[in-house]
């Protein structure tokens, strides 16, 4: 049992739970399949397929967060901010299905689950935070790095949220509280999220300075630094 | 930067990433583990007593040879994590290019959806 790990494993939400939950990802990631295709050119293909290997190692990577407990990055952000909600929740799901097909990490009955909450309420809770982030916030590096970062948090706290109602409707508390567990997953998933946070806006804003193309969330509007020196060197 | 440079350069990092820095990762319970083992105790990760939600959970339905990314039939466990990751990475690539792939064609050529 020690190397469980990550997602969420067998028996811990309930069959018919984990199938209302199954069904309704399926629903959405193929309503994702749909809309991910109107933006989808062959040139993004390499790109896709590089940014669902990026997020497969760095879900790997958990780092501390606190006393005994540790984090990793789900991608959903990065994966909203590169590619936009629909590519970038198959990017997830993909990631997701791997995982427990192939390395025995997250249950093949939770897959549901585990990808309504990674892969579709984080990768879609992140795109709403851009794009008003995107708005409010100056389009500089500094604007985008602080909205990537905020929609990062809210993201990983949102995918935690979604396990806590699965785990209401479904699940059995035991050893403590629905309550105080309700407390500890959301504060332990804001330190992961503060982490997730800071990951994905170093990466993002680093594609969005080399290559502000690549960065759907910008829609095809570059930096304020990134614009002038285009416009500089056009000169 | 070249497009197929970036791609080439972000698969390196990913390979180093999965293969090499996974191996350095925290080894503590992540944020939803921990939670779901609060009233256990627990001795090198091992459930030795008290009473959590983890004990409720199953074995893995497959398991397989990649299981907890490693290599069972490999005696050497670091060298078997590593291959694991990089092995990870290269599956995930290539499903994930092929599925999009197919995705992109499929637009550009509607009638052959159908077929």
């Amino acid at each position: 049992m020690s190397d469980l790990a990550l997602h969420i494993p067998t028996d811990v939400v309930d069959g018919p739970t984990s199938l209302v939950f199954a069904a309704i990802a399926a629903i959405l990631v193929g309503v994702s399949v749909v809309l991910a295709r109107r933006n989808l050119d062959e040139r993004l293909v390499p790109l896709a397929g590089l940014a669902t290997a990026f997020i497969f190692a760095a879900q790997m990577l958990n780092f501390p967060v606190a006393a005994g407990v540790s984090g990793h990055l789900l991608g959903g952000a990065l994966a909203a901010a590169l590619l936009g909600p629909w590519l970038g929740a198959l990017c997830v799901t993909v990631v997701i299905v791997i995982q427990a097909l192939l390395f025995a990490d997250g249950a093949v009955t939770a897959l549901g689950l585990n990808v309504a909450n990674m892969a579709l309420i984080a990768t879609f809770v992140s795109y709403a935070v851009l794009a008003v982030g995107l708005k409010v916030l100056p389009r500089t590096r500094w604007g985008l790095g602080v909205t990537v970062f905020v929609a990062a948090v809210v993201s990983v706290v949102a995918a935690s949220a979604g396990f806590m109602l699965q785990f209401w409707i479904g699940g059995e508390e035991v050893g403590q509280s629905f309550g105080a567990m309700t407390t500890a997953i959301l504060g332990t998933h804001t330190l992961i999220g503060i982490g997730e946070g800071v990951i994905t806006a170093g990466a993002v804003t680093a594609v969005a300075l080399a290559r502000p193309d690549l960065v759907h969330a910008l829609r095809g509007t570059p930096l304020a630094e990134t614009a002038s020196r285009t416009q500089k060197e056009h000169a | 930067m070249k497009t197929r440079k970036l791609v080439i350069a972000g698969l390196i990092v990913s390979a180093v990433l999965a293969g090499v820095v996974s191996l350095f990762a925290s080894s503590s319970p992540d944020g939803l583990e921990s939670v779901l083992l609060t009233g256990c105790d627990t001795v090198d990760g091992e459930i030795e007593g008290g009473a959590c939600v983890l004990q409720a959970a199953g074995e893995h339905e497959i398991g397989g040879v990649f299981a907890d990314y490693g290599m069972s039939f490999l005696d050497n466990e670091i060298l078997g994590a590593s291959l694991a990751g990089i092995l990870g990475v290269v599956l995930t690539l290539a499903f994930a290019t092929g599925f999009f792939w197919l995705l992109a064609r499929g637009k550009r050529a509607p009638a052959e959806e159908n077929a």
